[in-house]
């Protein structure tokens, strides 16, 4: 495919607001992950997470708008300023952008209180913005309003693969030419009492913290956030003389067929294939791999098996890590996040490494960059995301020129 | 007790794996009955419902047949009781 380039990011994570807080957090492998705060009065059971501590949404939103924000568009929109505002552009060439927005749980927090007032409650009325703070497509069309985008705009859901769907499809529009450029990326906030429930009955969230690829891993830690890129073509950023961050050179797309929760590490492969023979590049190409790396039972494995066979014995020369080690694993806006991570690593050579690193799992024996950063040069990288449902998308980038 | 909690059990698989009774014996494996981790979270969380205890996730990861389950919630019962 055509490379796409790269011109604008913008993120909100537990690491810090901001692509630069996040990014010097990861690059010193600092974890965010600490007790879950703000349910001390229920019954869940203590669990470690990840969370957007001292976000104060009131020095962000005026009180006008704020009541119409879900704490996920909160998030959508910081990250969209940052990005649109990072890259530079006309309020011409926001208006024509398209903006695709990947979000697996949508307004959950909206939702929740909803039905807190008229179960819990007693309550007979529910507050008239219920339905356009809750719904799903609610943050695409908040960052369409708040920057003036007029172009295609909609959200996409795939779970915890849902920004990478977004930005995969937004990078097909600006290489098809139906938009010049796109803003792209994924947001969730799934700290709500019935969620974290919900999670809790699945029995994947560790008690102790995220310890990726590790032998004594106990599961994932949840997290939230957003992040957001601006995608255009290279011949539009260059004639504008636009920063180029890194190339998007090729997106790879799979489902499982296989199982609702558990991965089939058939359908990772295919993805990474598929991304790397989108952009025609050799899999010795890749340098380093921003992994799935969720810390559970199951997926660290299955991934590591997948590498090997997309990778063959180039695999051993491979630098991986999960960076949500340290930022949790924030669903649908967890690939956005860390494609942010790993355009910062192939444009400063530092690679974040997988923190909370103990002893590697016979099972997961490649290099996941134990504990500390390495400097290394990587002109690709990979960033994958493979959600529960078997739907899996994957991003390989390339350094800019 | 014991046998009441077999038998949720036995019901509890043969409606999710579309299987006779009689094929679930105690020392069935899950993994022969084609039970994955998330039909066991599902079977147990009935379990714990219908008698009001907690399998917790070190002792879940440890049952490998029917048997083991039975036993398990068995135990959990009985701590319960004391």
């Amino acid at each position: 495919m055509k490379p796409i380039a790269i011109t604008g990011m913008g993120c909100i994570s537990p690491l810090g607001a901001g692509v630069a807080a996040t990014w010097s957090a990861m690059a010193e492998g600092r974890s965010a992950i600490a007790p879950l705060s703000g349910f001390e009065e229920t019954d869940l059971k203590p669990m470690p997470a990840a969370q957007v501590a001292d976000f104060d949404p009131a020095a962000h939103f005026e009180p006008a708008r704020l009541g119409l924000l879900d704490r996920h568009s909160q998030f959508a929109l910081v990250a969209a300023r940052e990005a649109a505002a990072d890259a530079g552009l006309e309020p011409e060439q926001i208006e024509a952008m398209a903006a695709v927005v990947g979000s697996g749980c949508g307004g959950k927090e909206t939702d929740e209180l909803t039905y807190q007032r008229l179960y819990q409650d007693g309550k007979s009325r529910v507050h008239p913005f219920t339905i356009p703070r809750g719904m799903p497509s609610a943050a695409s069309s908040q960052v369409s309003m708040a920057l003036g985008i007029r172009g295609p705009s909609f959200t996409v859901a795939s779970a915890c693969a849902s920004a990478h769907h977004a930005i995969a499809q937004a990078a097909l529009m600006v290489r098809s030419g139906l938009v010049e450029r796109a803003l792209a990326g994924g947001t969730d906030a799934p700290f709500t009492y019935g969620l974290l429930k919900s999670w809790e009955a699945l029995r994947v969230v560790a008690p102790d913290t995220c310890r990726p690829f590790c032998a004594d891993r106990k599961g994932m830690v949840l997290g939230e956030g957003a992040g957001m890129v601006v995608l255009e073509s290279v011949e539009s950023a260059q004639a504008r003389g636009a920063r180029i961050h890194a190339l998007l050179l090729g997106v790879g797309m799979s489902a499982d067929a296989a199982h609702i929760t558990d991965p089939d590490s058939k359908g990772a492969t295919r993805a990474m294939r598929a991304a790397l023979e989108d952009a025609d590049r050799p899999p010795e190409a890749v340098g380093y791999i921003n992994a799935h790396g969720t810390g559970t039972r199951l997926n660290d494995p299955s991934e590591t098996r997948a590498i090997r066979e997309v990778f063959g014995a180039h695999a051993e020369h491979l630098k991986i890590s999960s960076t949500k080690s340290m930022h949790g694993h924030a669903l649908g806006a967890a690939g956005a996040i860390e494609l942010v991570a790993t355009v910062k690593a192939l444009k400063t050579g530092i690679l974040p490494p997988t923190a909370h690193f103990t002893t590697a799992d016979p099972e997961c024996d490649l290099d996941y960059i134990p504990n500390r950063p390495v400097r290394v040069e990587v002109e690709c990288a990979l960033s994958n995301a493979f959600a529960f449902g078997g739907l899996n998308a994957v991003l390989l980038l390339a350094r800019a020129p | 007790m014991k046998s009441d909690i077999e038998q949720t059990l036995k019901e509890s698989i043969a409606r999710q794996k579309m299987l006779s009774l009689e094929e679930i014996r105690l020392d069935a494996t899950l993994e022969e009955l084609g039970i994955t981790s998330l039909d066991a979270i599902s079977l147990v969380f009935d379990i714990e419902d219908k008698y009001g205890v907690e399998v917790p996730n070190e002792a879940l990861k440890q049952l490998r047949t029917v048997g083991d389950i039975v036993e398990g919630v068995e135990r959990l019962l009985a701590e319960k009781a004391t």
